[in-house]
């Protein structure tokens, strides 16, 4: 009786425990854009590869390979390395909102956009640790970057770096791809090191790798970050998204759960960046950009001169076509205020609203 | 009675198990192995015995959905500038980076001979990747920023990485033809290529020869503290742990470092019957050497980096019967590598080493498909990653062959020191 017993609990749950438990089911509608309007050279784009896009309010930051752009009441303000832009190739822009100063992460260092003037932050006149800046965010007074040569953190009270590596955080090597804040911690993206969670408040570190150690393979979904190369982090409403060029992770601080673009509405396991909005994560990958509430995907593709918007859910897939659609399939970035959403990819910026 | 009673309980249970688990079943049932990545035999296949991985990756490319494409060439060119990223200055791979720059320079003064690109002459664009916090990645942002429309690159393995990453930012191909980090090309980028065999490939001939052929037991291992020691050593460590034989102890030492005495006395009461030493060529003949003087009659295996003129005047005698793999076979009668070594010798006063012979043929690569894809470096992308184009490319190192995630899987060979000299035979696992 007693190994019955013990058998039919292991049924029970055998499967819970090698499938992961389910997010939380959300009442909350899925949104839905459209709407679409693109924006490239021809409308004053500094360049048509766009990296990065931060809306700030009424105005909308746009990083490009060959500029910063700013859009604001209809018109676009492009800046160059001749007003004081590190790098024409803008990778990455935040906005602080304490001070309402912008932070720009170039291929050629970090820079400070305050009062209408650049200040520029280099490896050799500041404690940056690389200037090539994946990615840049603010928290509160404190700045964080993620470059190639480690993770920065400048405190703005102090005006002091701090650099961290594999010398001092358990990263395997010094290389970092992104950085969010959430929580009252900061997580690192650090390319083959999974993700590195650092606590503000007592300078503690934690790191999520792929439990199964191996590169070619994820053995179980849902034992850990999917994969060692993570590109990208979001964190929201207490649940962490991971990217990595292998498929998308969400951790909701007990549970890993992993998703694939053959098992799940994920368009592509090739991801090149996410960010959670509340509820909904998108996710910007090189086959389209595709939404996730938790239950159900929508993925926005363009087709022809319009559009495709490819539902999945318990029930299956559909697709719907749409008269307008993001400006190219290649989705670098993504950003969002109340019922707009802005789409940088890799050849035009995208405009949407919500329309469910 | 019990025993009876126990197992139709337990049979229940099972089959409750079996029909919970289905939905489990089918799902990975979706991902059956079309081909064993990196050649990697049975046995080796990682959690292979016990589970079938959910997702295997890199067996498929990686395709590149960004545009670029239809950008038109530039009309007032005057040169076509490759890109090459290695050690040149301050570090002790420079031997080595001077021996890659020589390679490529030698390919390119060959193809600007038969008339460059359309009457243009390629031009070489020489980078330093030596230096501090990830400098690599800022030397390739300035070769995009130069205009190079590829670059050839690297050898250490650090550097590669983090030119890699950048390479995908600005959509400039590397080729790389000088680090044998498995994990290089596991990252999943689209915008590279490897032409010389990993770490992987020299770790399961290594594990293969000491263990099945000459049928050693307990192996230790002493390794350079550094990426290359670390990550190469990785491969060989759970390779042998898969086919039964767990390495006995692993030790390091700093790159650098001349004293090996405490590392030598724990190999030595770890009771090994034969030592790997994997780390670059001057240390492993110091190593070597200090073994002998402490009496350490050992058996010893080395990585590819002692396939070397330094690790053989360093070691003198000590040398005879080392056993390492190398990514070609340097004696091989082959013409295009006769002529090459001739050419490089009566260019350059020196021997050609393997950094050298695989970075002239990564550079006809590039050279070749620039030729034919023209200026535009996603159509330059294209042609180098088709998996077509260059399959099975017949270089002076031999057969390239490439698998789903560009890497060189081509055959390799094992080089025994015999009489003072390295001497190439092809490994069983070919």
């Amino acid at each position: 009786m007693k190994n019955t017993l013990v058998f039919s609990i292991l049924s029970l749950f055998l499967p819970a425990l090698l499938l992961g438990s389910e997010p939380e089911k959300k009442n909350e509608s899925m949104p839905e854009y459209g709407n679409w309007k693109t924006f490239t050279k021809k409308d004053g784009l500094p360049a048509d590869k766009v990296y990065c896009v931060r809306v700030d309010e009424e105005r909308t930051w746009v990083g490009t390979s060959h500029g910063l752009a700013l859009y604001e009441n209809g018109e676009w303000t492009t800046f160059t390395t001749e007003d004081g832009l590190a790098h024409p190739g803008v990778l990455a822009i935040d906005v602080s909102e304490m001070t309402g100063d912008v932070w720009i992460g170039t291929l050629g260092g970090l820079n400070r956009y305050s009062a209408g003037k650049f200040e520029t932050f280099t490896q050799f006149n500041s404690g940056l640790p690389n200037d090539v800046i994946y990615s840049v965010v603010c928290d509160e007074k404190d700045v964080w970057v993620a470059t190639g040569g480690g993770a920065g953190h400048y405190d703005t009270y102090k005006e002091d770096w701090e650099i961290y590596t594999e010398k001092n955080a358990p990263m395997h090597e010094p290389w970092t791809y992104s950085v969010c804040a959430g929580d009252e911690k900061i997580f690192i993206a650090a390319w083959g090191g999974g993700v590195i969670e650092y606590q503000t408040e007592t300078g503690q570190f934690r790191d999520y790798v792929d439990p199964d150690g191996e590169m070619e393979i994820d053995l179980f979904p849902d034992d850990g970050v999917v994969h060692d190369i993570t590109t990208a982090v979001s964190h929201a409403n207490g649940i962490l998204w991971v990217a990595t060029y292998f498929g998308m992770s969400r951790y909701d601080g007990t549970q890993w759960k992993g998703y694939f673009d053959h098992d799940s509405g994920l368009a592509s396991n090739f991801i090149n960046f996410l960010k959670a909005n509340g509820d909904v994560v998108w996710l910007c990958t090189d086959e389209g950009l595709s939404s996730f509430n938790g239950t159900q995907w929508i993925t926005y593709k363009k087709s022809g001169t319009g559009g495709n918007l490819i539902y999945f859910n318990e029930n299956g897939t559909s697709t719907k076509p749409a008269p307008t659609g993001i400006s190219h399939n290649f989705v670098i970035g993504v950003d969002f205020q109340e019922d707009e959403i802005w789409v940088a990819t890799s050849q035009g910026l995208s405009h949407g609203t919500r329309i469910k | 009675m019990r025993r009876n009673k126990i197992t139709k309980s337990a049979c229940i249970a099972i089959f409750t198990t079996i029909l919970m688990l289905q939905p489990l079943a089918e799902a990975t049932a979706q991902y059956k192995e079309k081909d064993n990545y990196g050649k990697t035999p049975r046995e080796l296949i990682p959690y292979g015995r016990y589970q079938d991985a959910y997702v295997k990756h890199f067996l498929e490319p990686q395709p590149f959905t960004g545009a670029g494409r239809d950008k038109k060439p530039p009309s007032d060119l005057t040169e076509v500038r490759i890109g090459l990223l290695a050690p040149l200055e301050g570090d002790v791979l420079v031997p080595q980076g001077i021996q890659m720059m020589q390679g490529a320079t030698l390919a390119m003064e060959e193809a600007n001979k038969r008339g460059g690109y359309k009457g243009l002459p390629f031009t070489l664009i020489p980078h330093n990747d030596v230096g501090l916090w990830g400098a690599a990645a800022n030397e390739v942002v300035k070769m995009s920023d130069e205009g190079v429309w590829a670059f050839l690159g690297t050898i250490d393995d650090i550097n590669s990485h983090v030119a890699l990453r950048v390479a995908l930012k600005v959509e400039l191909f590397m080729v790389n033809t000088g680090d044998p980090d498995p994990t290089y090309t596991e990252t999943g980028i689209p915008w590279t290529i490897r032409c010389i065999s990993d770490d992987r490939q020299s770790s399961y001939a290594l594990v293969d020869y000491i263990y099945k052929q000459k049928g050693y037991k307990r192996v230790a291992v002493l390794r350079a503290n550094n990426r290359y020691g670390r990550v190469g050593v990785m491969e060989f460590r759970d390779a042998a742990l898969r086919v039964g034989s767990p390495i006995v102890l692993e030790v390091r030492y700093e790159v650098g470092e001349i004293d090996f005495d405490t590392q030598l006395e724990r190999i030595r009461n770890s009771n090994p019957d034969a030592v790997v030493l994997w780390g670059n060529a001057l240390e492993t003949g110091l190593v070597l050497n200090r073994m002998r003087e402490m009496g350490m009659d050992h058996a010893v295996f080395a990585s590819d980096r002692a396939v070397n003129p330094q690790f053989l005047e360093v070691a003198g005698k000590n040398a005879n019967g080392v056993v390492s793999t190398c990514q070609y076979n340097p004696n091989a009668d082959h013409p295009p590598l006769k002529a090459f070594k001739q050419n490089y010798s009566e260019r350059f006063g020196m021997e050609a080493d393997v950094f050298a012979a695989h970075a002239y043929d990564g550079m006809n690569l590039i050279i070749e498909a620039i030729r034919k894809a023209g200026l535009n470096k996603a159509l330059i992308r294209d042609l180098l990653s088709d998996l077509k184009t260059f399959q099975g490319y017949q270089g002076v190192t031999g057969e390239i062959i490439f698998d789903a995630s560009w890497n060189d899987i081509g055959p390799i060979f094992m080089a025994e020191v015999k009489d003072g000299a390295f001497t190439f035979s092809p490994t069983s696992t070919e």
